[in-house]
């Protein structure tokens, strides 16, 4: 026996998946966050866990593992103290970052002051330039006295991020090298190591992230590395990043950033299992808790990938699973603004006092009282009605609400559900129609606590005809931990004209990646058969300064006729137009590597039955203004694959509640995935 | 005629901005045009068939909100509506006879149909990277506006969907690197047709009805809100005067003058006693003193209002014509954002008394701007770099200004350094802050920026934009004056000597450098009352010397 299991610690809750290879069995089990100390709860809780389920503990072969712990500290800003180095003229640049304000009308808003004050930020008299050749050497003297203001400073980690390093990283490693020699216990985050690829504000401040994450990660995985090899030695550990895969603890401890945006990466590695157990290549994704919501857009079973984003304020530039988020969730709050509009969110009244149903004290109309009060929601309450909901109270936070309207209750309540939809769509719009999909193309797979309640609503607003319901839509992110490969995505920038002229020098590139992949795979010990690579150049017209990501079939290059072809229709796809004429460049050359774990089967594992099963109740619903609508509500668990219900119908299971609207037809797959299809 | 319920009112609106953000996204991705790629000097609007702004991308420039406004006007005025088509794109830049507030500045509009009825229109602005005219990027040196560069009236480039090819000729022969430009104008047309695209779905959906009643309602609702506003300030009359440095050409300490009238939701702004209009370019239309002065309410009063017509339905502008801000045919207009921001700091100015907690210290009040050109000794080829910088922010009520940013009328992004060595044979030797640029104060103002630019293996052509350089952005409530910037040439011996405030066309040899300083800010509240420890702060980060904080702080 060998059982793979996937912890997801998130605020609130710590999910484990665990699955066993040979049996292909598998069980899901969720307790309380301990924020304070995670390595220790992630231990216990596993030895619980198998405790409880009666699995000897050498018994689990291998953990994945997604971890919130860089995220935190980042929006927290409870890093490490950081020194920089710059070349010289250029220590300013952190702080001047894009020379905006995140605001266009606001007096008061500033992006958050650097996490490298400019006491600690050194310069280097050193010069590389844009072909990579070196205008100014970084001589001896220039070094010892940059290792000695490192020292002095007091910093436990040093950023080094020089101009054009990334083409030639001979000044960013003689400098890190003298700095180890020097500090040994001081943490070094290289540019060229930690993303190097051109636009130095980008790269200068994902590598001062990496490098003020690096003691609290180490840390972190330190402990949990050693807590694990006393309870499971032997035990293989995965940690997930954001770009939707797993790297070794190693990596993880080098590169923290990576982590930053990990947790809802693994939703969508979740969510793409599932797709193709339900056989469904395109699907949008809405995972939607307590006070945001997450979208991300697959297709051919994989999720699109985007570089810039920003953490606690901070740009980062790594491929990360485009994932949008929206202030979205059960919590968000309805409020009138200045000018009388109604508006949902982004504020929240959280798990703390939460909505106004949950009687702790919050006062304020939320999205879930709405579903409550809409009978939407059980009046029984949540988990299984271990969680009371008192619809009163929330009747009383819409009555104001309502009054201002000048409507009903009900109706009040509808409309703050229409808005909270339209939120979200207009959050998956930008994912879908502004990288040029059609969402009519895909279908919808709500997930998290709240997903499947809105999910026909946001649906319809899309024109989107199906939705996708997994079997247990409160875990799929640990579900998807188990599911990961390891990961890695290696870069090399080189602006070059895609023509024959330049065709040894694009070969020159694409060798460097190969090797590096070639070192990876060995150092990571991956299998032959386990191992693939993915060839992604980026591409523009000359003059342009956005690339397009271009896929290629193999890591051959091909004919360049070819490779033009395929950028003349990614360009047409993103912008509706393209120009057969134009000089093209190409301006990075990215390689994605992958080793294959085992993984749960993806055949089917239900058995079908058929009949159907008995209503738990009978109770009014509010679909639309008129009047509630006497609705059967269904346990998901006594739904057997085969099954077809018409709606109206509610769906009720431990983590979730499904809404069925009136004339929608719902079938339980062989995976015992609901798909909901659209009355037109 | 149809109403709308607060529900409906949101998720439409929510739809419009949906359609704004995303043709901006795509006009910024598909452009050649370094200001709009990098730098998102371009808007996306949707008007009504009055010509109202109904919405407008959430990060377009309030500058643009003028020009929009002004091409939608002289579109109206021109071409009947039932004369429009399904697949017309109007095109226009000129300040003088289409509405627009400076040439770069290339408008379009598009009538958008549903099932055969006109419903709205969606427009886009985007500055070309040049337009034509007597110095390379179109932005320097002219007294009259033919100087300038290529003046297009309301015209029509599309008629029914059909591209009017010769007229695109005619567009493109005019302007420098043409095939770029001509990248530019494909990725504004795509824009409009996207957006047009997407506005149909959305009536479709909802009915043209409903969407007519939205705009009425979002429009009179921000007239409310800003109105209400504005209704919160001490009624009074509120004066302030300040001056522009020169024009280029001889016309030196130009006052710009303005008296506000607060009288319950009512404000109304008079500038009379600015200065008459000058031979330099440095001149407004009338539409960009109102996006000015709509730009500064909102930012002091409520900065999330939605940007729309309402917020000009609110405010009322007087100003004498023939004078700077109010600029006649043939004025000259291209460095007209400079202008801008001086009206944006009278308007703060004067209304501080009445809200000290919300304003600042005089910004760095300007757009400089340096513009690069030459041929690449590599390639042969010409190329035009041209990039704004930013400087000090004032101080305010809570905490220091901003150090080394975008103010006011603009919010545009620097271009990277490595991407500037990758595209120009120009090699940039340093990039940072101003010391003991920004004035003091309990809350001290922002640093300016310096930026040295040295061409390599040739010799570059240099024109440049500065103001404040010879006046510094004041403090408020005892807070210092901030630095001035101004521009260098460094030579082969090291030294420099002082530039121009508005040099044009002056040569840079690859032994030489380019030093641009811009301004820093004004102060906030006595300096006497900043904190020690802020002062600390101030020694152990370097950016203020030994000498200016004996100077100010004593101490």
């Amino acid at each position: 026996m060998s059982w793979f299991v996937g912890v997801d610690v998130g605020g609130t809750f710590t999910d484990f998946f665990a699955f066993e290879e040979s049996t292909g069995e598998s069980f899901v089990h969720k307790t309380p966050s301990t924020p304070d100390a995670p390595a220790e709860a992630i231990a216990s809780g596993l030895q619980a866990v198998c405790r409880a389920r009666g699995i000897p503990l050498d018994q689990v072969a291998r953990l994945a593992h997604g971890t919130t712990v860089a995220t935190n500290a980042l929006l927290q800003r409870r890093g490490g103290t950081v020194a920089l180095i710059t070349t010289e003229g250029f220590r300013d640049l952190l702080e001047i970052g894009r020379q905006t304000r995140p605001h266009m009308y606001s007096l008061q808003e500033d992006h958050p002051a650097p996490v490298v004050p400019r006491e600690r930020r050194f310069e280097v008299a050193e010069r590389v330039l844009a072909d990579g050749s070196v205008l100014k050497p970084l001589a001896p003297e220039a070094i010892l006295a940059a290792v000695e203001q490192v020292r002095a400073s007091g910093a436990d980690a040093c950023a080094i991020c020089l101009l054009f390093g990334f083409l030639n990283p001979a000044h960013e490693r003689a400098l890190a090298e003298a700095l180890r020699a020097a500090i040994p216990d001081l943490y070094v985050s290289l540019s060229s190591e930690v993303q190097p690829e051109f636009r130095e504000y980008e790269r200068l401040s994902t590598t001062v992230l990496n490098a003020y994450l690096q003691s609290v990660m180490d840390r972190y995985l330190g402990e949990l590395g050693a807590r694990f090899e006393e309870i499971v030695p032997g035990l293989q550990i995965g940690i997930n990043q954001s770009s939707g895969g797993l790297m070794s603890i190693g990596r993880a401890r080098r590169f923290p950033v990576r982590t930053a945006l990990s947790g809802p990466a693994a939703g969508a590695v979740g969510a793409i299992h599932v797709a193709r157990l339900a056989r469904r290549p395109r699907v949008i994704t809405l995972d939607m808790g307590g006070t945001s919501a997450d979208v991300a857009l697959i297709q051919d079973y994989r999720a699109s990938t985007g570089f810039d984003r920003a953490v606690g304020g901070f740009p980062v530039r790594l491929p990360m699973l485009d994932i949008n988020t929206v202030g979205a969730g059960g919590g968000s709050i309805a409020w009138f603004d200045r000018d009388g509009g109604l508006k949902v969110g982004p504020i929240s009244a959280g798990a703390k006092p939460g909505p106004a149903c949950y009687g702790a004290g919050g006062t304020e109309p939320t999205v879930t009282d709405a579903n409550l009060l809409l009978g939407r929601l059980s009046p029984r309450g949540l988990l299984g009605g271990r969680m009371g909901l008192d619809r009163e109270k929330a009747r009383q936070a819409f009555a104001p609400l309502a009054e201002r309207l000048g409507f009903p209750v009900e109706r009040a309540a509808l409309g703050v559900l229409a808005i909270v939809a339209s939120n979200m769509v207009r959050a998956i719009r930008a994912v879908s129609v502004e990288r040029g999909h059609d969402p009519r193309r895909f279908s919808l797979m709500p997930f998290g606590g709240a997903g499947p309640l809105h999910a026909t609503d946001v649906a319809r607003a899309l024109g989107i005809r199906e939705i996708v319901l997994p079997p247990a839509p409160g875990i799929l992110c640990a579900q998807g931990l188990v599911v990961s490969d390891l990961k890695e995505d290696f870069v090399r920038t080189g602006r070059m004209p895609v023509e024959t002229l330049h065709l040894d020098a694009m070969h020159g590139k694409l060798g460097e990646l190969l090797a590096d992949a070639e070192q990876w795979f060995i150092a990571e010990g991956i299998a032959h058969d386990d191992r693939s690579v993915e060839l992604t150049l980026d591409m523009r017209y000359v003059g342009q300064n956005f690339e397009l990501p271009v896929k290629l079939a193999g890591t051959d290059l091909g004919a360049l006729d070819e490779l033009k072809r395929l950028f003349f229709a990614v360009h047409e796809m993103s912008y509706g137009y393209s120009n057969p004429n134009d000089p093209v460049e190409v301006v990075n050359f990215r390689l994605t590597t992958k080793g294959r774990l085992p993984r749960p089967s993806e055949a089917p594992v239900a058995t079908t039955s058929t009949g159907s099963p008995a209503a738990i109740e009978v109770r009014p619903v509010w679909f639309a203004t008129d009047a509630p609508v006497d609705t059967p509500v269904y346990d998901r668990d006594r739904l057997r694959a085969g099954l077809v219900l018409q709606g109206p119908a509610v769906i009720e299971q431990l983590d979730a509640t499904t809404l069925l609207y009136p004339g929608d037809r719902l079938t339980v797959d062989p995976s015992l995935n609901l798909l909901i299809e659209l009355a037109p | 005629m149809t109403t709308v319920d607060p529900i409906t009112l949101e998720i439409v609106h929510n739809g419009l901005r949906s359609i704004t953000d995303e043709a901006f996204i795509a006009l910024m991705k598909s452009a050649y045009s370094t200001n709009i790629k990098e730098r998102r000097d371009h808007s996306v609007t949707i008007c009504d068939l009055a010509g109202r702004l109904i919405a407008q991308a959430e990060n377009s420039l309030p500058i643009h909100l003028a020009s929009m406004l002004g091409l939608m006007e002289k579109v109206l005025e021109k071409v009947p509506l039932a004369d429009m088509r399904e697949g017309d794109i109007f095109v226009a830049n000129d300040p003088h006879v289409a509405g627009g507030t400076h040439l770069p500045d290339v408008n379009m509009a598009m009538p958008v149909f549903v099932g055969g009825r006109l419903l709205a229109f969606v427009c886009n602005i985007a500055h070309h990277a040049d337009i034509g005219g007597m110095v390379p990027g179109s932005m320097a040196g002219g007294t009259e506006i033919y100087q300038e560069g290529l003046r297009i009236p309301v015209i029509r480039l599309f008629r029914a969907g059909v591209l009017q090819d010769d007229i695109l000729d005619l567009l493109l022969l005019n302007v420098r690197v043409p095939m770029e430009r001509r990248g530019d104008y494909f990725a504004q047309v795509a824009a409009c047709r996207l957006g047009e695209r997407r506005l149909v779905e959305l009536a479709e959906t909802w009915s043209p009805a409903t969407l007519d009643a939205v705009f009425d309602e979002v429009v009179a609702r921000t007239e409310r809100r800003m109105r209400d506003a504005i209704g919160r300030i001490a009624p009074g009359i509120y004066t302030f005067a300040d001056v522009m440095d020169d024009d280029g050409f001889g016309a030196h300490d130009i006052p710009i003058r303005c008296r506000i009238e607060i009288d319950g939701g009512r404000f109304h702004i008079d500038f009379t006693g600015s200065g008459a209009q000058v031979a330099g370019n440095i001149n407004l239309k009338l539409s960009g003193t109102v996006a000015a002065v709509a730009y500064a309410l909102k930012a002091l009063l409520d900065p999330d209002v939605p940007n729309n017509h309402g917020v000009l339905q609110a405010i009322e502008v007087a100003v004498p014509e023939g004078t700077i801000l109010n600029a006649r045919f043939p004025a000259a207009v291209a460095a007209r954002a400079n202008t801008c921001q001086r009206v944006i700091d009278v308007v703060l100015g004067a209304l501080a008394p009445a809200l000290p907690d919300r304003a600042v210290g005089a910004a760095n009040g300007a757009n400089t701007t340096a513009v690069f050109s030459g041929t690449n000794p590599a390639t042969g080829a010409d190329y035009l770099y041209l990039e704004t910088l930013g400087g000090g922010f004032g101080g305010r009520a809570t905490k220091d200004g901003k150090d080394g940013v975008q103010v006011h009328i603009t919010n545009t992004s620097n271009l990277p350094v490595e991407a500037i060595e990758m595209e120009y044979p120009l090699l940039v030797e340093s990039y940072g802050l101003v010391e003991d640029s920004g004035g003091a104060g309990q809350h001290r103002g922002g640093l300016g920026l310096r930026r040295v630019v040295r061409p390599l293996g040739h010799t570059a052509v240099f024109s440049g934009q500065g103001e404040r350089f010879a006046h510094r952005p004041w403090g408020i409530f005892g807070g210092e004056p901030g630095a001035c910037g101004r521009f260098l040439l460094r030579k082969a011996d090291g030294t420099t000597s002082p530039l121009p405030p508005k040099p044009s066309s002056m040569p840079v040899t690859s032994d030489q450098a380019l030093v641009v300083e811009t301004p820093g800010a004004g102060g906030y509240g006595e300096p006497s009352r900043r904190l020690a420890s802020d002062v600390e702060g101030d020694r152990r980060q370097g950016k203020f010397s030994a000498a200016y904080l004996e100077q100010n702080y004593r101490r």
